[in-house]
């Protein structure tokens, strides 16, 4: 995985934010490469920062700015987009048919590829 | 640049669309057009591109734009696609079928079900009870439901959806 990946990897999984002065360390790369890394992603528009203070000293809250991608795909259950989507009845998620047709799928999917 | 042909995009424009609403995206003349226009490029017909304008706007994914003839007062609505915005509504989905998936999740949880063997009926401990445990619709015996997978699986695909 490039670094940049591994970045916004570990930022996203971090919903309130990562401090810069600890993803230098949990990247194992040194400072001033990790400052130039945000630079970079900030001007691809893939994360934000606002100075914060971490133990005491100044430091930024890096947060991105889009989810994963792949993450979307979670709302496919073998082949089926999320049926909530365009929905216009009057929602009862505890007896709705379609949602029920989309988890049995979600499970025979499980199954499939146990 | 959206592919259309990406699994999530597709799945999403025909959930909230239909297959007509995709020729529509596929098919429609770049800039500024009248749905008149959009159902001459498209062979669809005009009351469905209508409906799927209307849808389309309401997700954020056409702009309309009014503009008054000078001459005969009538107005004219031009409609543009804008797809850019796809990831937006993506991640309101997404939150929407959090809610949606934990609610059933929870109602799985706290009950007890009882299955019809014919595939007629799925009721709750309580209501299978009140019939005596015999389906209401073909008579026969209602057996216990287990329902350990569905709440796995149901945990599993909320937990990966909330952390992702």
């Amino acid at each position: 995985m490039e670094i940049e990946e591994e970045a916004l990897s570990l930022i996203r999984k971090h919903h309130d934010g990562v401090y810069q002065n600890e993803l230098w360390k949990d990247l194992n790369i040194d400072s001033r490469k990790c400052s130039r890394l945000i630079s970079r992603m900030m001007k691809e528009g893939k994360i934000i920062r606002e100075p914060a203070v971490s133990n005491g000293s100044r430091t930024y809250l890096i947060k991105a700015t889009t989810p994963d991608e792949k993450s979307y795909e979670l709302m496919l259950a073998a082949g089926m987009f999320s049926p909530c989507t365009g929905c216009r009845l009057a929602c009862h998620p505890e007896h709705c048919e379609a949602l029920t047709e989309w988890i049995l799928r979600l499970i025979k999917e499980k199954q499939n590829q146990a | 640049m959206i592919d259309l042909n990406d699994p999530v995009v597709r799945g999403y424009l025909i959930q909230l669309l239909g297959e007509e609403g995709i020729t529509i995206i596929e098919n429609m003349p770049e800039g500024e057009v009248t749905d008149e226009e959009i159902a001459e490029a498209t062979g669809v017909l005009l009351n469905i591109v209508r409906r799927n304008l209307f849808i389309m706007n309401e997700n954020k994914l056409a702009i309309c734009r009014r503009e008054r003839d000078s001459s005969s007062g009538w107005l004219t609505y031009l409609w543009q696609l804008d797809l850019d915005d796809i990831d937006t509504q993506l991640t309101k989905e997404k939150k929407k079928l959090v809610k949606n998936l934990q609610a059933r999740l929870d109602f799985e949880e706290d009950n007890v079900f009882y299955v019809c063997p014919e595939g007629c009926i799925r009721i709750l401990f309580n209501n299978a009870a009140d019939c005596h445990f015999l389906c209401p619709v073909c008579g026969e015996d209602l057996t216990f439901q287990e329902n350990t997978e569905m709440v796995d699986t149901l945990k599993e695909r909320l937990t990966a959806l909330q952390e992702s």
